[in-house]
C-alpha cells in the first residue's frame, strides 16, 4: 500500500501519455482522475496509520549506488512530515485532475496534459517520501522538468516558451545550491540517508555552509527574494497548472527541503537568521507587489510568494513544524483561490485582467462564496484555517531570540495580505461592472466537475487548520509562544483593518494615493526583472560574448586548434615541396650534404 | 700523402663541377667521370700501402662501371636531345614538386 500511493500516479502518467490516443479525451480524464483520487484515498489511510497511530514506516526498495563509502539506496520513509506532504500533494493533485477535465474540456491535447499532471504528482511523491538526499534530488529535478512541460503546455505561445525556459533556468540556480549541499554533506558526514545522518549529526563549521547552500536550493525552488522572478511569469501556463504546481506543491518543495533538513539548521544559528531574514523580506516584498497587480493570477502568484516567505520565516525561527502546518493550510486555500480564479477566467471567456471584471457576483454567486472563503482564510480571519497557522508564525517570530525586524515585516505583511486579497475580491466581484457585453451575457457558473473540487477545497480551508493542529504537533511538542496579549491580538486586528480598509477607500484609489512613480515601482515588482536583465543578464551576456566566445572560443582555441594547425601545415608543406625544384644540381648538393651528415653521424 | 691530397682535390673539383654547373649536361657527365677517377686514384693509393691487390681489383671494376655508366649516360643524353633539342640542365626541371 505504501508503494501503491507512489506507483498509481506513475501508472496514470504512463497510461495517459502512451495510450492517450486510444483513451480519447474523456477516457484519459476519467482514468487519471480516478487513479489519482484512489491514490489520495490511500494517502488518507496512510495518514491514519502514521499520524494517529504514530507508526513511522521505512521501506527499503533496492540498492542504487555502492562505491566505497558512498551508499545510496532507493528507500521510502513515511513519518509525520511525509504524511502531511502526502495529504497535500495527493489531495490537491486529485482535485486538480478532476477540475482539469472540465476546465480543459475544449483542449485537443487533454491526454498529454493529464499525463504531465500525473507525472508531476509522481515526482512530487518521490520527493516527499525519499529517505535520502539523492533520491530527494530525483524528485526535485523531476518536478522542475514537469514544471517546464506544464508551463509550456501551450507550446505555440512565445510567452509560454519564454516563461518555461525562465522557470527552468532560475530553478537550476537553486538546484546547483542543493547539489553542492549534498556533496558537502557527504564529504563532512559520509552519509546521505536521513536516519543515519541526523543521528550522527554534530555541530561543525561545515554546517553553516551546508545550511546556506540548502537555503539557496530552497530560494530557487520556493521563489524567495532574488530568485522569485519565475513564479509570476509561470502564470502563462493553464490555470490548473498554476494551482497545482505554483501554489500548492512544487514551490513548497523548497520549504519541505528546509523542514527535512531542520536538524542541520539547529546546528547553525547564523544560517537560520539569514533564512528568517530572506523569508520575511520575501513576504513583505511580494505583499507590496500584490497590492497593485492587475492580472488576477499574478495577484495570487505574488500572494503565494508572500506565504512561502512566511513558511521560510517560520523555519527561520526554529519552528519547522509550524512551517509545515502553514504549508498544509496554505495548500488548501491557495489551491482554492487559484481554481476559483480559473472559474472566473473560464466564465469571462479567458479574461484575466482585474480592470475588466467587476460586478460578476450576480452571475457567479457560488464562485464568489468560495473565493471569499479562500480570501478570508488567506487573510487570517479568525477560526478559518489561515488564522491558526499564520497567527502562530507571527507569535513565534515575536518570541524568537533573533531580530525584531522580522516580526514587524511579518505583521505589516499580514495587513497587506488582507488588503490585496480583498482588493481582488472587490475588483472582480464587488465594484461596478467593466465587462464586455458578450462576456456579461455568457456569464454563468461552470459544471460540477469544475465546482466540486472548489467546494471540497473550501471545506478544507475552513476546517483543516483546526483539525490538523492536533495532528501536526504531537502532544507536548507544540510550540506555545509566551507573548503579550496585544501581540496575540495584533494579527487579527491587522487583517480585519486590511479588510475594512478595502471597503472604505475603494482600491482603485491606491493609484492616486501612491504617486505614479511608486505605483510603477510596485507594479513592475520592484524592478527586479529589469535589474536582473540589465545589471546581471546583459553583463553576463557581454562577458560571455567577448571573453568566452570571441577571445577564447573563436580566438585562442581556434588558433591553437583546428584553423591554426591547418594554416600551419599548408604553409609548411608549400615550403617543403619547393625543395623539389627539378634541378639536378640541387639534388646532387642534397645528396652530398646528406651523405656528409650521415658519415659524420656514423663514424 | 700527396696522392691523398691529389685525389681529394680531384674529387672536390668533380663535385663542384656537378653542383655549380648549370648549363651543360656533358660537363656534368665529365664531372662524374672525374669523381670516379679520383676514387680510382684513392683506391690505387690505398692498395700500395698494405701491399694487397684488392684496391687494384676494385680500380679495374670501377673503370668498367665508369665506362658503362658514361655509355648509358650518353645514350640517355642523345635520346633527350632528340626529344627536346637541347641539353641544358636548366631546361630539365619539368618534374617540379
Amino acid at each position: 500500500m505504501y508503494l501503491l500511493v507512489i506507483l498509481i500516479p506513475l501508472l496514470s502518467a504512463v497510461g495517459c501519455g502512451l495510450g492517450g490516443r486510444h483513451l480519447g479525451r474523456k477516457g484519459a480524464g476519467l482514468l487519471s482522475s480516478t487513479w489519482i483520487l484512489a491514490s489520495s484515498l490511500l494517502s488518507f489511510v496512510l495518514c491514519y496509520e502514521i499520524l494517529i497511530n504514530g507508526s513511522t514506516v521505512y521501506v527499503e526498495l533496492c540498492r542504487w549506488i555502492e562505491s566505497d563509502f558512498l551508499l545510496t539506496n532507493f528507500g521510502l520513509q513515511f513519518d509525520t512530515v511525509t504524511a502531511i506532504m502526502l495529504i497535500v500533494v495527493t489531495t490537491i493533485s486529485g482535485l486538480v485532475h478532476v477540475y482539469s477535465t472540465s476546465y480543459m474540456r475544449e483542449d485537443p491535447h487533454l491526454p498529454r496534459f493529464m499525463s504531465y499532471l500525473s507525472l508531476f504528482t509522481f515526482f512530487m511523491l518521490v520527493l516527499v517520501t525519499s529517505n535520502n538526499y539523492v533520491e530527494l534530488f530525483i524528485g526535485w529535478e523531476g518536478v522542475g522538468l514537469c514544471s517546464y512541460l506544464l508551463i509550456n503546455f501551450w507550446f505555440t505561445r512565445i510567452q509560454a516558451n519564454k516563461a518555461a525556459i525562465k522557470a527552468m533556468l532560475i530553478n537550476r540556480i537553486g538546484d546547483i545550491g542543493l547539489m553542492l549541499a549534498i556533496i558537502l554533506i557527504w564529504k563532512e558526514f559520509g552519509a546521505l540517508d536521513y536516519c543515519s545522518l541526523f543521528s550522527t549529526l554534530t555541530p561543525s563549521s561545515a554546517c553553516t555552509w551546508i545550511c546556506i547552500l540548502l537555503t539557496i536550493g530552497a530560494v530557487g525552488k520556493s521563489a524567495q527574494l532574488g530568485l522569485h522572478t519565475w513564479l509570476p511569469d509561470a502564470m502563462e501556463g493553464p490555470t490548473p497548472v498554476s494551482a497545482l504546481i505554483h501554489a500548492a506543491t512544487m514551490v513548497t518543495a523548497g520549504v519541505f527541503l528546509i523542514i527535512r533538513s531542520a536538524p542541520f539548521f539547529d546546528c547553525s544559528p547564523t544560517a537560520t537568521i539569514i533564512m528568517g531574514l530572506i523569508g520575511s523580506l520575501t513576504a513583505f516584498f511580494a505583499a507590496t507587489v500584490g497590492l497593485v497587480q492587475s492580472d488576477i493570477k499574478k495577484v495570487i502568484a505574488y500572494s503565494t510568494c508572500s506565504q512561502l516567505g512566511y513558511m521560510v520565516m517560520a523555519c527561520g525561527s526554529y519552528s519547522s513544524l509550524t512551517s509545515l502546518y502553514h504549508l498544509l493550510t496554505h495548500a488548501f486555500f491557495k489551491a482554492l483561490l487559484f481554481l476559483g480564479a480559473g472559474s472566473i477566467i473560464h466564465a469571462l471567456l479567458d479574461e484575466q485582467d482585474l480592470r475588466k471584471m467587476g460586478g460578476i457576483i450576480r452571475g457567479l454567486p457560488l464562485t464568489y462564496v468560495l473565493m471569499l472563503i479562500g480570501s478570508l482564510s488567506l487573510a487570517g480571519f479568525p477560526y478559518l484555517s489561515g488564522f491558526y497557522s499564520k497567527d502562530l508564525i507571527l507569535e513565534l517570530t515575536y518570541n524568537s531570540y533573533c531580530l525584531m525586524s522580522i516580526y514587524w515585516l511579518a505583521s505589516i505583511t499580514a495587513f497587506l495580505t488582507a488588503f490585496y486579497s480583498f482588493r481582488l475580491i472587490y475588483l472582480s466581484f464587488g465594484s461596478r461592472p467593466n465587462l464586455t457585453r458578450i462576456s456579461a451575457q455568457h456569464l454563468q457558473e461552470a459544471d460540477w466537475n469544475l465546482l466540486g473540487p472548489l467546494v471540497i477545497l473550501a471545506l478544507g480551508s475552513i476546517l483543516v487548520g483546526y483539525i490538523a493542529q492536533n495532528m501536526v504537533f504531537a502532544p507536548g511538542v507544540r510550540p506555545l509562544p509566551l507573548v503579550p496579549t496585544i501581540v496575540s491580538f495584533a494579527p487579527v486586528i491587522m487583517s480585519v483593518t486590511g479588510i475594512l480598509l478595502v471597503l472604505i477607500i475603494r482600491p482603485y484609489i491606491i493609484f492616486y494615493i501612491t504617486r505614479p512613480s511608486i505605483y510603477g515601482f510596485l507594479f513592475y515588482a520592484w524592478e527586479f526583472n529589469q535589474i536582473a536583465n540589465y545589471y546581471i543578464g546583459t553583463k553576463v551576456w557581454k562577458f560571455g560574448h567577448i571573453v568566452s566566445y570571441r577571445a577564447i572560443d573563436r580566438g585562442i582555441l581556434e588558433i591553437v586548434g583546428p584553423t591554426g594547425i591547418a594554416l600551419l601545415i599548408i604553409e609548411r608543406t608549400k615550403q617543403l615541396s619547393s625543395l623539389q625544384s627539378g634541378l639536378l644540381f640541387n639534388y646532387a648538393l642534397m645528396i652530398l650534404a646528406g651523405t656528409a651528415i650521415a658519415l659524420k653521424c656514423l663514424t | 700523402m700527396s696522392y691523398l691530397i691529389l685525389s681529394i682535390i680531384i674529387l672536390l673539383i668533380g663535385i663542384l663541377g656537378i653542383i655549380l654547373n648549370r648549363s651543360n649536361l656533358i660537363i656534368m657527365l665529365i664531372s662524374i667521370e672525374i669523381v670516379l677517377l679520383a676514387s680510382t686514384i684513392l683506391l690505387l693509393f690505398e692498395s700500395r700501402v698494405p701491399y694487397t691487390l684488392c684496391g687494384q681489383i676494385f680500380a679495374i671494376v670501377i673503370l668498367t662501371v665508369a665506362a658503362a655508366e658514361s655509355a648509358i649516360g650518353l645514350a640517355i643524353m642523345a635520346n633527350y636531345y632528340r626529344l627536346r633539342g637541347t641539353i641544358s640542365i636548366r631546361a630539365l626541371n619539368l618534374l617540379r614538386g
